[in-house]
């Protein structure tokens, strides 16, 4: 209990005080600046955006990762972590390298007037890149634990395949899909090392809340930067809140 | 219950660790600081230990300097001098400075840099002698792809539709408000042409209207330099020795040198309080003087700097092009209004970025 204290508690609170440290108004003020609002609407969005996108790939790839046996899968299922392992700045660079304009994608996506990097597309493959995992580990166990006579109980009642799908599997899997995407929300939020090297970081345009926060801070202004972090913290521990929520009904049941 | 107890006796033991590690570092630190007292006392014999704490731009030209130096005071004074460098961006390294960093020589990318250490009591005593205290200069130019295909020649190319612009935040990057500054005062310098006065609003206007083009805000003019070597942008707001510096490794650009622009200045500055701790005074003073001196300058020269020195200045003069409308900070009104009116809260930079 002293180390969540400690670690956790005692350094959330400090910001909530920090943020208020020049009272509400100048709170409001900082929050209520267009620079500030249009960063936190941008990163909400492309969270969000980022979050839909791990829902349907992340449930996919951990489907096929759980029912397949193929040569590699014991790899592939080890790699799924690796985003996790990896500085995100390492992340942002690998983006840079491969879908940047000297690369073949970057190329073929500007000749066809499309911008990638430095624009939204890239902020919300770094955040994809990032939250990746999230989805998958959180369907798995469920996946496993799905008993296979239900599904094969579905098929032999004549149930086509896409019924068997939406009405025996997915029903089994939404809890961990919900987790796992409201995880996968918070992380991509403030996702700041892989976001800084790939957006172009103009604010009102593609400045995200974290490096809109580094900003504030690298330019002396401790109470703006904390009043933002303020806002995203308390979107994050609703969201977090909502999952062990959730989770807890599940496990309930 | 004995789980938790036990829990927290390690915490505290662990605690009480961190704070003996602490104090024999701090222990140690203070014995080298000692160290560096005595070789100051005699200055016939032994060692001296120079920390030098300068921005990141001026690190290849040091690496030069820095055994001239060492040399030259080993034979003037038979100390040999053992430099301790620590080189960071210039408004990281003024913070560190002022927060306690034990530099004797601050070396740093403009004057609003000394001027936090200068306000943290650190420097007691009057730095802008000679050359008010700069050591190189540079102008602010545009870097272009080879044989710039755009055919950029001016500010206002920056602006047409199509083109996509580098320059470093000025709001995480110092050494970036001498980019914006040369474009608000190119701004200006227009208007007072068109209309005879100085117009902030047709400088504003002006500014946004490269702005509108900026590719990508980069947290440093290296960051900057990078992404362009990468391959975004086609045009670059940059120091001119940079740009020099990167060709001279090989790096193509082409160097645009735009009618009106900012003179860059860069000072150095002996930090009194810290050679006072030291005893390095004598050492931290030369020093300072050799960077002015006819030598140094001939290197930061080959390093793409421009020189103080009006002799080594004339030497090289047909080197540089100097810019029809060059003008100063103070045609800004100085470092401080500057501050206040550009880079203030609801400065110019702040409307320009808000759109307002």
């Amino acid at each position: 209990m002293l180390y969540f204290v400690c670690l956790i508690v005692l350094p959330i609170c400090g910001i909530y005080v920090q943020s208020l440290s020049e009272g509400w108004s100048a709170f409001w003020e900082s929050i209520a600046e267009p620079l500030a609002w249009k960063a936190v609407m941008l990163t909400i969005k492309l969270a969000v955006i980022a979050t839909l996108i791990n829902m349907a790939l992340g449930t996919m790839i951990g489907w096929v990762l759980i029912r397949y046996r193929f040569p590699g899968r014991t790899i592939l299922n080890s790699l799924v972590d690796l985003p996790f392992a990896l500085p995100t700045a390492v992340g942002g660079l690998l983006i840079l390298l491969l879908l940047g304009p000297g690369s073949l994608v970057g190329g073929l996506a500007q000749a066809i007037g499309i911008q990638i990097v430095f624009h939204e597309p890239a902020i919300v493959v770094a955040m994809v890149f990032v939250t990746f995992p999230f989805v998958i580990r959180a369907i798995q166990p469920l996946l496993e634990e799905l008993d296979k006579s239900e599904e094969e109980a579905a098929y032999t009642l004549g149930a086509s395949k896409a019924k068997t799908f939406f009405q025996v599997i997915l029903p089994t899997m939404a809890p961990g899909i919900a987790s796992g995407a409201m995880l996968a929300f918070s992380r991509g939020l403030a996702e700041f090392g892989a976001v800084v090297l790939v957006a172009g970081n103009i604010p009102g345009k593609t400045l995200v809340a974290s490096v809109f926060i580094f900003g504030e801070i690298e330019s002396n202004n401790p109470q703006g930067a904390a009043a933002v972090s303020v806002l995203l913290l308390t979107l994050s521990f609703l969201i977090l809140w909502i999952v062990s929520m959730i989770q807890s009904r599940r496990s309930g049941q | 219950m004995m789980g938790i107890k036990k829990g927290r006796s390690g915490a505290a033991r662990a605690i009480a660790l961190l704070v003996l590690l602490l104090i024999i570092a701090g222990c140690s630190g203070n014995s080298g600081n000692n160290g560096n007292e005595d070789g100051g006392e005699t200055p016939a014999e032994g060692q001296v230990t120079l920390v030098i704490g300068a921005y990141s731009v001026v690190k290849d030209a040091f690496a030069e300097l820095l055994p001239e130096f060492k040399q030259k005071w080993l034979e003037e004074t038979g100390q040999t001098v053992v430099f301790q460098e620590s080189y960071e961006a210039s408004g990281t390294q003024a913070r560190a400075i002022a927060g306690g960093f034990e530099a004797d020589v601050a070396v740093l990318a403009m004057e609003g840099d000394i001027d936090k250490v200068e306000d943290a009591g650190f420097i007691t005593k009057n730095w802008r002698s000679p050359n008010d205290g700069m050591i190189t200069e540079s102008i602010v130019v545009l870097g272009t792809r080879p044989g710039n295909p755009l055919g950029i020649s001016d500010w206002e190319d920056l602006a047409a539709d199509g083109v996509k612009v580098l320059y470093p935040n000025p709001k995480t990057s110092g050494g970036a408000q001498w980019d914006i500054n040369a474009i608000y005062g190119a701004g200006l310098k227009k208007s007072e042409d068109l209309n005879g006065e100085k117009s902030p609003e047709y400088a504003k206007q002006f500014l946004k209207s490269i702005h509108h083009n900026v590719e990508s805000l980069d947290k440093s003019g290296r960051a900057s330099m990078a992404a362009f070597e990468y391959g975004v942008g086609d045009v670059i707001v940059t120091y001119e020795n940079e740009l020099l510096a990167r060709i001279a490794k090989g790096i193509p650009y082409d160097i645009v040198i735009p009618k009106s622009t900012i003179r860059i200045q860069n000072p150095a500055a002996v930090v009194d309080k810290n050679v006072d701790k030291h005893g390095t005074r004598d050492v931290a003073e030369a020093f300072v003087a050799f960077l002015h001196s006819p030598e140094a300058q001939r290197k930061f020269v080959e390093y793409g700097f421009r020189a103080v020195n009006e002799e080594v200045a004339k030497e090289t003069a047909d080197r540089y092009v100097v810019p029809q409308e060059l003008f100063d900070i103070s045609y800004l009104g100085g470092w401080q209004h500057v501050r206040e009116t550009l880079y203030s809260k609801r400065g110019v930079w702040y409307q320009v970025l808000a759109d307002l």
